[in-house]
């Protein structure tokens, strides 16, 4: 049972799977929080998207856009006052909103985990790291002490932390070793899917490059699929197959990374890209977004980066742009590509359309 | 009934799941700081003394058995002088340390537990368990610890009979041990919960239960070994009280006048007009003895605080 971590799905596959069907896919998922006294925040509202065996798919956006809530709401983490309002989230085709918490319990973790943003809050301070890695294996899988300590160093080497670091505590390792430790523990169960949830914010980037390296070769050996989600581009430039960029609530582009980052459609993801260094362009200066992100008590009609955006055109103050699929692989919600613009896909009206398998299929 | 060792009646109270194997480890640690060992070697010495009192004095002495004059200054026949029966001081203080430790060992112990219990509980769970909680604790953070003796006592004695023994302690001193357990837990409470407050709001603690662990899991593995150090702290300052707490008890008379403890004697020392005959000697030993077993623990609790929490010190 310890051996061969690098074997590609160790438990059966859940009893409800539905054959053939895709790893995930998102449909139309939309969560809403409850505020005292006042309307409810749309923190997401319509998002599809879908993940393959083996795919790393970079949430990307600025904070407050949903990257977070989006990710969270997989496995239904949501604080208190959160919960998903419509939508479907299918594992293999098995839809987990409707499921109960108990139900969920089946699926956190062994099959969608989580690397934390800030380690050090994750890590409870007064307990060894090892003894922290192996309670997933405990807990979860309900193996004994001493098989999950000894897995929990496999792990530990895996994320390329001696066996021997087992023993300290969080406080006693670097920010890095403490970010690798948490991999290990989103590992210990094998899972299909890892989010990681910043994972790389509050380190260095000497560190950042050393645990993005971390995560590709892991992804390479086990077989994982990845949803990284990151304000930082660069992060998903460099690890992810494909990019979502969300705008306050909702998919502005999805596409193949490379697309998405050479050739931007939305507006927002130029303005988005734009706003970072590029080592290669001669500018002197970045560019900035002017403005803030809307209000998600009461979004603005229509696309709701048109407040801000240099191509706002009469009706994307009340139209919600449609979603329209490109030959190439890449989504753009945005009134300057009608369903119909050259190159894209036709038969695609609407948001919900978005078909994640059928996307990801074209892309290759 | 042999005194287990004190030091490790903290620790036992404490007992988290991954808190006794890092006392192991920390033992070197907490030898090498000069307060630890001093606090360490008195305990261990009272300790030795209240486990094996005849091997140091005899056996307990009383009025056939004494062998000085009537309160006799000290001398070289009896070091500590002697009582009004003309029994060795020495004698009386030595065999007074098992009562006077047993009953603080006792009362922390169940002042620990309690405490501990309720208020991880409390705090973690919240809503109407922490409401009914508290409340309760409320009630016995009021309540005036003498006056509740006074009530308690008799009580006790008719419903379990005053001859009745418990691990070789008549039930007078129950009495005792349940009273100051009775009045000092929910300070205990109190502390820990809101300890607790603060720390189930904690990352780890939501990663403990994405991962799957229930309520229980989480208060035993994560929160209780976080709020060790607090229950150390406190074991120590409730250990002091009882101690104290039965000395004030024994003094206004509710102690077992067969089984001298501390407070015990300074009563008698009292009734036979000790203070007005100048009879220092039959005063000081007890006092001193009180004294030196809240300053040891004090010490003691002090650097297991330090060497408990991992924060704090032994950085390799």
């Amino acid at each position: 049972m310890t051996t061969g971590i690098s074997g590609r799905r160790q438990w059966p596959l859940p009893k409800q799977a539905v054959p053939g069907a895709p790893l995930l896919a998102v449909e139309d998922l939309s969560v809403r929080f409850r505020m005292p006294g006042g309307p409810s925040v749309k923190a997401v509202d319509g998002v599809s998207f879908g993940l393959d065996d083996g795919e790393a798919l970079g949430i990307a956006g600025e904070s407050g856009c949903g990257k977070t809530t989006t990710a969270l709401s997989l496995v239904q983490l949501l604080p208190g006052n959160g919960r998903i309002s419509a939508g479907s989230v299918k594992l293999f085709g098995i839809d987990l909103v409707p499921k109960t918490e108990r139900q969920l319990a089946r699926y956190r973790w062994r099959e969608i985990s989580i690397v934390f943003q800030g380690a050090m809050n994750a890590l409870n301070p007064v307990r060894r790291i090892g003894e922290q890695i192996a309670e997933p294996i405990e807990v979860r899988l309900g193996q004994a002490r001493e098989a999950s300590r000894k897995r929990a160093g496999e792990l530990l080497e895996l994320v390329g932390i001696p066996r021997q670091r087992a023993t300290a505590y969080p406080h006693e390792l670097s920010g890095g070793m403490r970010q690798r430790a948490m991999i290990a523990m989103a590992l210990a169960c094998d899972p299909a899917i890892v989010i990681g949830d910043e994972p790389t914010t509050a380190l260095d980037v000497m560190v950042q490059a050393q645990i993005l390296k971390l995560l590709e070769q892991l992804r390479r050996d086990l077989g994982l699929s990845l949803i990284l989600i990151t304000h930082d581009l660069s992060v998903i430039a460099e690890t992810c197959d494909r990019t979502m960029v969300m705008y306050a609530g909702r998919v502005a582009e999805e596409g193949p990374v490379r697309r998405v980052f050479t050739a931007p459609r939305h507006p927002y993801t130029a303005k988005l890209l734009s706003s970072f260094p590029n080592i290669r362009a001669d500018r002197r200066t970045l560019g900035i977004i002017p403005g803030q992100p809307p209000d998600l008590r009461t979004p603005p009609p229509g696309c709701r980066f048109a407040p801000r955006c240099s191509e706002a055109m009469p009706q994307c103050t009340t139209e919600v742009p449609p979603e329209v699929r490109f030959a190439d692989g890449v989504r753009v919600a945005c009134h300057l590509f009608p369903p119909g613009t050259p190159g894209s896909l036709p038969g695609t009206p609407g948001r919900a359309a978005g078909a994640p398998r059928a996307l990801a299929g074209g892309v290759s | 009934m042999s005194l287990p060792g004190v030091a490790g009646a903290t620790a036992g109270a404490s007992a988290g799941a991954g808190t006794l194997r890092r006392a192991g480890g920390g033992a070197a640690r907490f030898l090498a700081r000069g307060d630890g060992l001093v606090g360490f070697a008195i305990l261990l010495v009272f300790v030795v003394i209240a486990a094996l009192p005849d091997l140091f004095v005899g056996p307990l002495e009383d009025v056939t058995t004494a062998t000085g004059q009537p309160l006799a200054p000290p001398d070289f026949a009896n070091l500590f002088g002697t009582d009004e029966l003309g029994r060795s001081m020495l004698n009386l203080t030595v065999h007074a340390a098992r009562i006077s430790m047993t009953i603080g060992l006792m009362a922390t112990v169940i002042t620990i537990v309690v405490g501990a219990v309720v208020g991880i509980v409390s705090g973690f769970v919240g809503g109407a368990v922490d409401a009914i909680l508290m409340r309760i604790s409320d009630f016995f953070l009021v309540l005036p610890t003498v006056v509740l003796a006074l009530i308690l006592a008799p009580v006790m004695l008719d419903v379990i009979g005053a001859d009745a023994e418990l691990f070789g302690i008549r039930s007078t001193l129950l009495v005792i041990v349940v009273v100051i357990g009775l009045t000092s837990w929910a300070t205990t409470a109190r502390v820990i919960r809101s300890q607790v407050l603060s720390l189930k709001e904690r990352m780890f603690v939501d990663r403990a239960r994405v991962i799957g662990a229930g309520p229980g899991h989480i208060m035993w593995r994560h929160i209780l070994p976080n709020v060790v150090n607090l229950i150390v702290a406190q074991a120590v300052l409730t250990f002091a009280g009882a101690v104290f707490t039965e000395t004030t008890l024994a003094f206004i008379g509710l102690g077992d006048p067969s089984a001298p403890s501390w407070g015990q004697i300074l009563n008698a020392a009292q009734a036979a007009g000790a203070p007005g005959l100048g009879a220092w000697w039959y005063i000081a030993p007890p006092a001193v003895c009180v004294v030196l077993v809240v300053l040891s623990f004090t010490l003691v609790g002090n650097a297991l605080d330090d060497v408990l929490n991992p924060k704090s010190g032994g950085r390799r």
